[in-house]
């Protein structure tokens, strides 16, 4: 199944909804960073809230796609983790998501905005669209 | 000493055998006009070599690297040829042209002995052993310089703006090139006392184990300088595979582009690109 990625200007959107296969989980890493490396994306906001269980493999996915993007210069959150599966993850290891999270989606797009607004590069943009 | 059938018939056929071979050489290569005279007198003494070990006595076992101008003959033609591009069969072909010439003559012309004609194949396999060898001395030697040549070029700092240093990266980076680059990047960083350092990797092809290690070194020592560092133009591609290597650079702002990258040292150091005023558009 491929997972839609959608854009809000320059800040992606990415929400999993069902258990990945392994095979999915690569095609939705590659597809999100080449997109990523596109739009030269801002950020990245990664939701999580339909999924009520998530093991240590999709958490070390949702980790590394959160590096992966961090490496392309955008900021990445994580948004939605259920109070079960944060009660999993804890116990599986503290490290599995080490990406910032947030309460929902609407909190995840505030953190991005803030953070994007104290970066050196929208203001360039702004000047050059001009 | 008495001669041979075999000594006759190269002694007979020597400057049909030479005519024969500088024709096909010149057909084998298609040389430009102005080698050939060049090529053609170092055809003819290579061909007087030959022929001369060719009409000793038999020995079990021969060397030619003592035969000093024959060596040296071979040598300037291989290297004649491989700086006109020339492939190593090329040069192989060359030295085997002459040898299947002198065997037709032999075969058609004479009675020869098996052991004259054992004579032959050895002269000429230490032959074409001497020519793969001085071809790939040459091309080792070419390639040793453009290596060095690499190495001095390709590893720059340049100060993009007060206390901003810029180090493009581009090509394969190996330790001895890691090595160069942190040293000439320190030296620059204390001369300038840089707050920030841009490391742009939109040239470097390949990022895998050993890359991101020998960049971690830098980084790491950049940052004991007091400098910030910041990573740009890293492709898709190769955050993957840092990210699937499981290495994080920590502290180390990272954007898509020069670009970007710039604009976010120029913040770190309180400066601005801004249009002029009342020259807008």
């Amino acid at each position: 199944m491929k997972i839609p990625i959608l854009r809000l200007e320059r800040i992606l959107l990415v929400s999993i909804q069902v258990d990945l296969t392994d095979n999915d989980a690569m095609q939705f890493q590659s597809d999100l960073v080449e997109q990523v490396a596109e739009i030269e994306a801002l950020g990245v906001a990664i939701d999580i809230t339909a999924l009520d269980v998530v093991d240590s493999y999709m958490a070390r996915v949702i980790n590394d796609t959160a590096s992966m993007v961090r490496l392309l210069g955008a900021e990445s959150v994580i948004c939605g983790v259920q109070p079960f599966v944060a009660l999993t993850l804890v116990e599986m290891g503290r490290d599995l998501l080490g990406a910032d999270c947030a309460f929902n989606l609407g909190q995840g797009l505030e953190i991005l905005r803030t953070r994007i607004a104290t970066r050196g590069d929208t203001r360039l943009s702004e000047d050059e669209n001009v | 000493m008495s001669t041979t059938a075999f000594q006759q018939v190269l002694h007979e056929q020597r400057s049909a055998l030479l005519t024969a071979w500088i024709n096909h050489v010149a057909a084998l290569g298609d040389q430009h006009g102005s080698h050939e005279h060049a090529l053609d007198a170092l055809l003819r003494s290579l061909f007087d070599d030959i022929l001369g070990i060719l009409e000793r006595q038999p020995t079990a076992t021969l060397t030619l690297e003592h035969e000093e101008s024959l060596t040296l003959a071979l040598r300037q033609l291989v290297g004649e040829q491989a700086r006109h591009g020339s492939s190593a069969s090329t040069c192989v072909n060359v030295v085997l042209t002459l040898k299947h010439l002198v065997s037709a003559q032999l075969v058609t012309a004479a009675e020869v002995t098996l052991a004259e004609m054992s004579w032959l194949e050895q002269v000429f396999e230490q032959l074409t052993l001497l020519t793969v060898t001085a071809f790939v001395a040459i091309r080792e030697r070419q390639i040793t310089q453009q290596s060095l040549s690499l190495l001095e070029l390709s590893t720059p700092v340049l100060r993009l703006w007060h206390r901003i240093l810029l180090l493009p990266l581009v090509g394969v980076i190996d330790t001895v090139r890691a090595r160069q680059i942190t040293e000439s990047l320190l030296e620059a960083i204390a001369r300038y006392e840089a707050r920030v350092t841009i490391l742009d990797l939109t040239g470097v092809p390949v990022l895998d184990t050993s890359v991101a290690q020998h960049l971690m070194k830098t980084i790491d020592a950049a940052r004991l300088l007091g400098t910030r560092v910041v990573m740009t133009g890293i492709s898709p591609e190769g955050a993957q595979t840092l990210t699937k290597l499981g290495i994080r650079f920590a502290d180390v702002i990272s954007r898509a582009t020069l670009r970007a990258g710039i604009a976010e040292a120029l913040l770190l150091v309180g400066q601005q690109i801004a249009p002029l005023e009342g020259k807008r558009g």
